[in-house]
């Protein structure tokens, strides 16, 4: 039963260099139908289940006008929402403003994502987005007398970039005492400016000290390394996030959005147009249980606790050393076996995907 | 057919002097093929063969050719061009009573050019000299003319000038086969005297074997007894490919064709035996061939260890048409069972392998080609050994010898000096050089066998901007001092990567050995150290550094299926490479111990 939602909302006002993600510049009128398909998709998918995370994601949300905001928070009206429910919002810095933020409020938003990516001016181009320090701290501020749960994103792994400018971004970020971050090392995917303009990766030893440098600052200031690339304050893990590293069921809505529901993942259509029509859905897939229970393993070992043997043997009616060979990777300490817990150890984890192209070799029937 | 109408012929010649070409203008000229059917290269019938332009398996045409208003039959069979197949031509060419040879009208002659005259002069053919490609514009008729008459010692009005590409002098040439090459010699009625040349298996007819009458006739019907293997058949169906299947009722002496027989047991058809009629038995087989020696020894392992006995399956398939093969059961304490195989040389070994994988679809790792030495040992037995594995110990070992060849390289004098100081890298003792013309020589070498298998051809053709030629013979063999040089990876002696080499030249190769190691091998989720030992002494030592980063770093809803696929194919990679201890190997490793280019 799915109890989680994202909606994804693909307008931006202006292209970063290293995204992928599926966005269009804004224009009012086009999102505007947008949000009247989103309806009826929404509508027309969504069988009442009780949802407890609901996650608005982008492109950039905020980036949407007041009155489509509201057009928005209208739709979600429609989700019967549990009592202890978490409802993330993504937001740029520069579209905080008191309006939108009561207007947040308002409608039960109780968690705010910010995409800082990073202070550093010598980097702002390289990524098209400027988020200076003065307005960084003023908009932060600004959030937090409204909002107690914030997640601040920032990236690393920039051409030229040092480890202590890492470290300034890093203590930039914690100076504003976010409940959550979360740090990306820069992917030049395919499809970005970055790939078009022939960006290289940086020194894979020097990313790696990068990482662990970051991790060790983080534990220091008390946020607790949960995720690869996640780390939170006691408490405030994201709910939502931990939906899909726990390998369960979750309604996607809107462009290019996946879900999964039942058997099947399936991922919508990535044309505006399209999808303006009434075209929602583009492909699905359904899930083997030999496949469910390779992803349980590849999304489940992305937690540092790693995934419990008992949840496995409970949710798949066998355990996972029957189904994988992992006496060898335990040996070698590539997999650490606790007893309750399976998991990899933190010094495998920027080297984790070797470990899990073990598990993959089930076909999808 | 009356067997005075009959020419039996080859064609030999220097790798890509055209010899495929001008057969297919053969076939065309006397209406075997239309023009429809007349894809590239029509004899060559195996994927390989056509995308590498070397014929490899052997193939008979029968062709129909009026000449002054009477009907011949032309029986064309084809032979491989390469230095490696002289085992298959001299089996052609036992078949025929004639041969062309092809000469470039713009290379003029090379190494293989006398090493395949040779042959046809050692099985009395008679030769007939063709000039091809003369329409190219570099082409010196005159030039190559000179050569033909001055080094082998044709007339001039004997040689045939042609152009495969636009069909100039064709019918010329194949009047020429009609007046020259004589017709075969047999008797019909004697007792059955047939010579198996070539087989191949067919899945619906089992054996099929190629074959020559020599004597005697031969009935759909008849039951034929293998001389050698003693086995006895009922014969099925009898064809001549034209090169369109065609059934006959009968082949008699002096004709070539095929015989189909259910033969479903490959080991009873060996070629070179003679075919006899069981009821009427001929007194004595016809002169067989000479096995022939391998010289080039590898190890195969399919990566799949499960698949050993299908590779066992296919080795012998091809072993059917391909006697050269030869292989036994080997076990590697790093690679498991696979199979320590004989060939001709690097390019028979190249072919087989990539059949294997081809045909097969068996994934395989082949460690580096070595050659045999002779081990003799204190107590004055002598011992061949084919993998370096096998090397006595010291303690026991008196001597070690080494087979070596003398070459035939044929290069424009230009390039004397690069030559001769490749030669001298591999250990080489300079013997002679002649000069065909001011502007031509052949360079005599003597060289250890092992210095060529591995890249003695491609820096050979490097260095001489592709223009020398190369061909060579094995002269016997030479004391050497030599040791086996052992690898290690993470400590541990991999035996697949042991290696004989020359003491003198050992630090130099442990070292480029370690090199080309560590760059062959793809980082690990450790570090690798790399050494490269003698006895127990360790010569040359590098680390493969650990994988630092191999991460994905950001996965959320929809990423599962994009990174599952982004797994997948890091696993096909995996898949590709043999797990050898701790260490994950790609094929290139294995080929690594061979190297002898060194950084520094």
């Amino acid at each position: 039963m799915p109890k989680s939602v994202y909606i994804h909302i693909p307008f931006c006002k202006s292209i970063c260099s290293y995204c992928d993600f599926c966005k269009i510049l804004y224009n009012e009128k086009c999102a505007s139908l947008y949000l009247d398909n989103l309806e009826k998709e929404i509508k027309e998918r969504y069988k009442n289940e009780e949802i407890e995370t609901i996650y608005i994601g982008g492109g950039t949300p905020s980036a949407l006008s007041i009155e489509n905001l509201e057009k928005l928070f209208k739709i979600i009206k429609i989700f019967n929402l549990s009592p202890s429910y978490e409802f993330t919002f993504e937001m740029n810095v520069s579209d905080i403003n008191k309006e939108k933020l009561e207007l947040l409020k308002e409608n039960k938003v109780n968690r705010v994502s910010v995409g800082i990516e990073t202070v550093n001016p010598k980097y702002m181009k390289f990524l098209n987005r400027y988020n200076y320090k003065e307005d960084v701290e003023e908009k932060i501020t600004l959030l937090k007398r409204y909002f107690s749960n914030i997640n601040l994103d920032l990236m690393y792994a920039f051409q030229g970039e040092t480890l202590s400018d890492v470290e300034s971004d890093l203590s930039f970020v914690i100076n504003l005492k976010p409940q959550h971050i979360s740090i990306y090392s820069l992917i030049i995917e395919e499809h970005t400016k970055l790939y078009v303009d022939k960006v290289k990766p940086i020194d894979e030893t020097l990313e790696r000290d990068m990482y662990y440098n970051i991790i060790e600052i983080l534990e220091k200031y008390g946020y607790n390394h949960y995720e690869i690339s996640n780390f939170s304050l006691p408490h405030y893990e994201s709910a939502h996030n931990l939906v899909y590293w726990n390998n369960e069921r979750y309604y996607g809505f809107g462009l290019s959005a996946s879900g999964y529901i039942d058997d099947f993942r399936y991922t919508n259509i990535k044309s505006i147009n399209m999808y303006n029509e009434g075209i929602y859905k583009h492909e699905e897939e359904k899930i083997s249980k030999r496949i469910d229970m390779e992803n349980e393993l590849i999304l489940g070992l992305r937690k540092i606790k790693g995934i419990s043997k008992k949840h496995f043997k409970d949710k798949f009616s066998s355990s996972i050393e029957d189904n994988f060979d992992i006496i060898d990777l335990v040996k070698n300490k590539m997999l650490i076996d606790d007893g309750e817990n399976i998991y990899i150890p933190k010094d495998m984890l920027y080297v984790s995907n070797s470990i899990l192209v073990n598990f993959i070799g089930g076909s999808n029937d | 057919m009356d067997k005075s109408h009959i020419r039996n012929f080859s064609i030999i010649a220097h790798i890509d002097h055209g010899k495929s070409t001008l057969a297919d203008r053969i076939l065309e000229k006397t209406h075997a093929v239309s023009e429809r059917e007349a894809k590239a290269q029509l004899l060559d019938s195996m994927d390989i063969e056509r995308e590498r332009g070397i014929t490899i398996k052997l193939n008979t045409a029968s062709l129909k050719y009026y000449y002054k208003g009477e009907e011949y039959l032309l029986n064309l069979i084809d032979t491989p061009g390469h230095v490696d197949f002289s085992y298959e031509v001299s089996r052609s060419l036992a078949s025929c009573e004639g041969a062309i040879l092809v000469v470039d009208a713009a290379q003029g002659i090379e190494a293989q050019t006398l090493a395949n005259l040779y042959l046809a002069l050692d099985n009395n053919l008679t030769i007939i000299p063709v000039i091809n490609k003369i329409d190219l514009p570099n082409a010196d008729i005159e030039k190559v003319k000179k050569e033909l008459i001055d080094l082998i010692g044709f007339d001039d009005d004997e040689i045939v000038l042609t152009s495969a590409k636009t069909g100039v002098g064709i019918e010329e040439l194949l009047n020429r086969i009609v007046e020259k090459i004589p017709s075969p010699t047999g008797d019909e009625k004697a007792p059955l005297q047939a010579l198996i040349f070539d087989s191949i298996f067919d899945p619906y007819r089992g054996v099929v074997i190629s074959t020559r009458i020599f004597n005697g006739t031969l009935k759909v019907g008849d039951t034929i007894k293998m001389m050698e293997t003693g086995a006895t058949y009922e014969v099925v169906e009898l064809l001549i490919n034209t090169p369109k299947e065609v059934k006959k009722t009968t082949l008699t002496a002096g004709e070539v064709g095929f015989i189909s027989a259910s033969i479903k047991s490959i080991s009873d058809v060996k070629v070179g035996d003679t075919i006899t009629l069981a009821k009427d038995e001929a007194k004595s087989p016809l002169p067989g061939y000479k096995p022939m020696k391998s010289m080039v020894f590898c190890g195969l392992y399919p990566i799949e260890s499960s698949k050993f006995e299908d590779l066992r399956d296919a080795l012998a398939k091809l072993q059917l048409n391909d006697a050269s093969l030869v292989f036994e059961p080997e076990t590697s304490t790093a690679l498991g069972f696979g199979f320590r195989c004989g060939f001709l040389g690097l390019l028979h070994m190249d072919i087989i392998k990539e059949r294997v994988t081809r045909e097969f679809n068996i994934d395989l790792i082949t460690t580096a080609p070595s050659v045999v030495y002779e081990a003799i040992l204190t107590n004055g037995d002598k011992i061949l050994v084919d993998a370096p594995t096998k090397m006595p110990d010291k303690t026991v070992l008196k001597e070690i010898r080494e087979p070596y060849i003398r070459t035939s390289i044929f290069t424009p004098s230009e390039y004397i000096g690069p030559i001769m100081e490749l030669c001298q890298n591999k250990r080489g003792i300079y013997v002679s050089m002649d000069y065909i013309d001011p502007t031509r020589v052949n360079i005599h070498y003597e060289l250890p066998l092992s210095e060529i298998v591995y890249d003695f051809f491609d820096k050979l053709k490097s260095f001489t901007k592709g223009y020398a030629s190369f061909d060579y013979e094995m002269i016997g063999y030479k004391p050497s001092d030599l040791v086996k040089m052992d690898i290690l990876l993470n400590g541990e002696i991999i035996d697949a990567l042991s290696v004989i080499v020359h003491k003198d030249f050992a630090y130099t190769r442990g070292r480029c050995v370690v090199q080309s190691l560590r760059k062959s091998i793809p980082r690990q989720l450790f570090e690798v150290p790399i050494q490269a030992s003698i006895g127990n002494h360790v010569i040359a030592r590098e680390t493969v550094k650990a994988l630092r980063k191999d991460v994905l770093a950001k996965c959320y809803g929809g990423d599962i299926t994009r990174k599952r696929k982004l797994l997948e194919k890091q696993k096909e990679g995996k898949k590709r490479m043999k797990q050898v201890g701790s260490v994950e190997l790609p094929q290139e490793a294995f080929m690594s111990v061979l190297s002898m280019d060194s950084e520094d």
